[in-house]
């Protein structure tokens, strides 16, 4: 295409702006970016031009634990965590900042074939058909820190814990469906460390085939039909793998 | 909001690995860039999931943020935008196509975010430029809105008003050349 084009880059620039572009043309126009300086100076005046826009948006509070996986991305391992005393997050910390996955599990998969193996092993050692449904719950360095797998027309969640999770005396890990409309909603109980199952209300095709994440949260008891999570310790996403 | 110089300032001491700073600038810009992912992307998980990784790449790279190209919520919201609307083509990438599988569907699904035309119509109050963009056409307004405050391609935008792509394609091209004059008014 021919940049010189009187007007094109700044169209271009416009529409990537805006976010009208498909993703393979976002990718192109970003090559451009960094390789044409005046395809750079478009995008930064129509940024500054459009920047005004944004300010009628209302803004939203983060999760309390979003600043501690960034602190943790970031290599801060919590050392500015300004929890107050009682915050229900307060403990996590030493938990090596068990929050808000953000490696998609594919890419886990992909990565760390040796943590999908043990997937395989626990639903052959158990004699049924192999996982269908995978979720990997990841801590913030994107290492995998549980796993969750179902057949696709089963009932039975087997988990595998890779790395102990620490949660105080008295309290209990729970594993919730995070649905791509709609409400959380619970699955079931997670292990400190080690693995376990247990009986879904329905099969894993029915529960899960709209729900591309799952999250875990720390109850007092297990939590039934229609409770919402205080907030996430974990997140991974979900996906039907076979 | 901190005043710009602050968040300039701010980020110059981020790049030189101020971690205090960093939270400060957190505390200060997370909840508008939040909000504007959260309007892109609609779900809670995946806009805070942006905004991690946004602020893990400010982080890493404060250092080339530079002043004098853009204020500092430009840059910010910049990052934040582009990382929002990669994460939405993303997802559309691994949908089944919502145009080809079911255009009714498309029409039907719900949408509990505000109108958009309402919010850039709330912009350019703020803006001071309310009366420019109103002698702007009520289609190309409409796609304007569309385009920046839920991040929809042509073909989504099309599918939405229920005009033909190539209309769509016109009346943005024509609302951005004029939003363009009123925009700079408003400088």
């Amino acid at each position: 295409m021919n940049y010189d084009r009187p007007g094109l880059l700044d169209r271009l620039a416009a529409e990537y702006v805006f976010g009208t572009m498909t993703g393979p043309v976002r990718r192109r126009f970003e090559r451009l970016r960094l390789t044409v300086p005046s395809a750079e100076a478009a995008a930064v005046a129509w940024e500054s031009r459009s920047a005004g826009l944004a300010l009628a948006v209302p803004p939203a509070m983060p999760s309390p634990g979003l600043w501690n996986a960034i602190d943790w991305s970031t290599g801060g391992a919590g050392a500015e965590t300004v929890a107050k005393p009682g915050a229900w997050w307060t403990w996590i910390a030493p938990v090596a900042g068990l929050v808000f996955g953000v490696v998609a599990t594919v890419g886990v998969v992909r990565m760390l074939p040796s943590a999908a193996v043990p997937v395989d092993e626990i639903v052959q050692a158990r004699g049924t058909l192999p996982a269908s449904y995978v979720g990997i719950l990841t801590d913030a360095s994107g290492a995998a820190v549980a796993i969750a797998s179902s057949t696709r027309h089963g009932r039975t969640m087997s988990l595998k814990v890779l790395k102990p999770i620490e949660a105080p005396p008295g309290k209990l890990l729970q594993l919730w469906a995070l649905p791509k409309d709609g409400e959380p909603f619970p699955l079931g109980v997670v292990p400190r460390e080690g693995k376990a199952a247990f009986e879904m209300a329905d099969t894993s095709e029915r529960l899960l085939a709209g729900v591309p994440r799952l999250a875990v949260s720390v109850e007092s008891a297990p939590v039934g039909p229609g409770s919402t999570p205080d907030g996430f310790i974990l997140t991974g996403h979900c996906v039907k793998l076979w | 909001m901190a005043a710009p110089q602050d968040l300039a300032d701010l980020i110059a001491r981020v790049a030189l690995g101020d971690r205090q700073a960093f939270r400060r600038l957190y505390d200060a810009t997370a909840p508008s860039l939040l909000g504007v992912a959260l309007r892109i992307l609609r779900d809670r998980g995946r806009a805070e999931d942006v905004i991690q990784e946004a602020f893990v790449g400010v982080w890493h790279r404060a250092g080339s943020y530079r002043a004098a190209a853009s204020a500092p919520m430009t840059w910010l919201t910049a990052v934040v935008r582009n990382r929002a609307l990669d994460a939405l083509r993303s997802d559309a990438r691994h949908d089944v196509d919502p145009l080809v599988d079911d255009e009714d569907e498309t029409m039907d699904v719900e949408d509990d975010r505000p109108d958009p035309l309402g919010l850039l119509t709330q912009a350019a109050d703020t803006l001071a430029i309310r009366a420019c963009l109103e002698t702007i056409d009520g289609s190309q307004r409409q796609c304007l809105a569309l385009a920046y405050y839920h991040g929809l391609t042509h073909a989504e935008m099309a599918a939405h008003l229920g005009s033909p792509i190539g209309s769509v394609k016109g009346w943005l091209r024509r609302g951005l050349e004029k939003l363009r004059r009123c925009l700079e008014r408003a400088k």
